[in-house]
């Protein structure tokens, strides 16, 4: 008998071996897929309330944790499309055009995956058109927009106007050390998150709200 | 003097500046009769012309201009940064690129880093360093003490000291997974760039500078970036070799250690392995009152003048709001440098550049 308490335990020790091996075991043993991608999906969320509360998970933890996601995750996932079981939600994300900043858009990206998001990842550098071109090919729910530096912050007004021109119902979530609530208010974004495990509950919520 | 605690006429003030503000100001000395355009005053000709943000080769016309207290001279990698324009490789093997941004007063350049040496596994135990007791090393800073040791607080700059060189060399995602994943290779990583700028500091500690400036980057927004368990393991150990064999050769030396972010966690840990001065306090990350509170007795301080909203975006008053605020707080009794926390950066108006250094010089302290 599989258990999968196994699999949540190793994603939250980013034990990558054994979440892999589990999750394989629990293939083999035809045990429903959805119920394997949720005790991976538990997992990321108890390590991002632990990184939100800090309560002893920095970054490298949470990469290893995300890390071990993402490689048991790769044998569910041909197996969860053959079977139409796709994520609910879509969210796009990217750094601002001008800014090459990535590692919190990247733990970003690893938790809404957690979370079971489907996650296009536009990477950095990411002009406003291409922000909007592809929220609208992939009709996106949620936009993410990080920035790092003062001088490219500027540059998130204009990305939320140019989403918000193609795809009015996406719910623009805005984050990076430098940018505030305040800022995201000015600027008429949805949400701002101060951390990787805050978007991914607040994405939940404005898309709740949203009905 | 007030790194001796007690206080003196008016604060200490050290400032540095990404080379673009650098021009700016520059022009703008030299419109005021500050600075003699003429013969090149404020360009550093081993960069072109242009100034190196953390000290080596700069000839601190500028920083004499605007009567700064301190004056930098850096050995190490942290001179790879603005080191080239294009694309380029420094001599640790580090790729970097030009990349440019616009602010409302012109266009400035970061220089990123796009390749790194040891992203395989395989190149970490072949992998040979610059070494640090090349002479040329040392000249520009022999000419800083000599031209200005009399007069100003010398500075000998080791930063990105082991965690910032280790993360250019390997890659910054890696080796924070690294740290945690595979812990035997992070500290083979990590003793690279420690034992350059350990040779490093200590051949400044022997010339007669008077602070040594040391660090890494480990806080975050909110937070540090690695758990205090993983800094307590991998890097207190050997800051805390550095500062005790700098110390041993300079009893007197005071020692800086620069972080930004959110430290909290660490900083009696600091205090514990002889740091001497806390380096450059990020407003928005710790409260600058309360660290004069809960540290000020054992611990100085260098920097806290906000960069990510007051300097760029806030009006004048609100600049010499905030350095009389730090007076009052921070500052109190003595025991701080004031600056901006990061090299002043373009988008950064030179009406609150102007209005930091006038009201830290024209406020009596």
């Amino acid at each position: 008998m599989v258990d999968l308490s196994a699999l949540t335990a190793a994603v939250e020790a980013g034990d990558r071996a054994t979440a892999v091996a589990v999750t394989q075991e629990a293939i083999d043993a035809a045990l429903p897929l959805q119920e394997i991608l949720d005790a991976m999906t538990t997992a990321m969320t108890e390590v991002g309330r632990k990184f939100a509360c800090n309560e002893g998970v920095y970054v490298p933890e949470m990469l290893i944790s995300a890390h071990a996601m993402k490689e048991a995750s790769a044998l569910l996932e041909p197996l969860l499309a053959a079977s139409g079981l796709r994520p609910e939600h879509t969210a796009v994300i990217g750094t601002v055009r001008g800014d090459l900043h990535d590692i919190g858009k990247n733990l970003v990206g690893m938790m809404l995956k957690g979370a079971n998001f489907e996650v296009i990842d536009l990477g950095t550098n990411v002009a406003p058109e291409a922000f909007a071109e592809a929220a609208r090919e992939h009709d996106a729910d949620v936009v993410g927009i990080s920035a790092l530096l003062t001088t490219t912050m500027i540059g998130m007004k204009d990305a939320v106007v140019a989403i918000r021109s193609v795809d009015p119902g996406a719910k623009i979530l805005v984050g990076g050390a430098p940018v505030t609530d305040e800022y995201a208010a000015e600027i008429g974004a949805d949400g701002f998150a101060r951390d990787a495990a805050t978007a991914a509950n607040v994405a939940r919520e404005l898309l709740a709200a949203a009905g | 003097m007030a790194l001796a605690r007690e206080a003196p006429d008016r604060c200490p003030m050290q400032i540095s500046f990404t080379p673009e503000f650098a021009a700016r100001m520059r022009v703008d000395l030299g419109a005021r009769g500050l600075l003699d355009m003429d013969h090149g005053a404020g360009l550093n000709i081993a960069r072109g012309g242009e100034h190196n943000p953390h000290g080596g080769g700069n000839t601190y016309e500028l920083e004499q201009a605007i009567d700064s207290d301190l004056i930098l001279t850096s050995v190490g990698w942290a001179n790879s940064y603005y080191q080239g324009h294009g694309t380029y490789t420094d001599e640790w093997g580090v790729t970097w690129q030009e990349h440019p941004y616009e602010t409302p007063f012109g266009t400035g350049h970061y220089t990123e880093m796009v390749g790194f040496p040891l992203a395989q596994d395989d190149a970490i135990d072949v992998y040979v360093p610059p070494d640090p007791n090349r002479p040329e090393l040392y000249v520009d800073s022999e000419r800083v003490i000599r031209e200005f040791g009399d007069e100003y607080w010398i500075v000998g700059v080791t930063v990105t000291t082991i965690w910032e060189t280790a993360w250019a060399l390997r890659g910054y995602q890696r080796l924070l997974m690294d740290l945690v994943a595979d812990p035997d290779l992070a500290d083979r990583i990590l003793e690279i760039p420690f034992r350059y700028h350990l040779a490093a500091a200590e051949r400044l500690a022997g010339m007669s500078i008077d602070m040594l400036w040391t660090g890494d980057d480990i806080g975050s927004q909110k937070g540090m970036l690695m758990s205090p368990a993983t800094w307590r393991r991998f890097l207190k150990p050997r800051m805390a070799e550095l500062v005790g064999r700098v110390k041993a050769i300079r009893p007197d030396l005071l020692v800086a250690y620069h972080t930004d972010g959110d430290v909290r966690e660490v900083i009696g840990d600091l205090i514990e392995i002889g740091i001497d001065v806390l380096n450059p306090v990020q407003p928005a990350c710790m409260d600058p009152a309360e660290l004069k509170r809960d540290f000020g007795d054992r611990l100085r301080f260098w920097g806290s003048i906000d960069e990510q909203k007051t300097l760029p975006f806030g009006t004048p008053d609100d600049v010499a709001a905030e350095i009389r605020l730090r007076l009052q707080t921070i500052g109190r009794g003595g025991g701080l440098i004031l600056g901006p926390t990061h090299h002043v950066q373009l988008d950064t108006p030179l009406e609150n550049f102007w209005a930091m250094v006038d009201t830290i010089r024209q406020t009596p302290y």
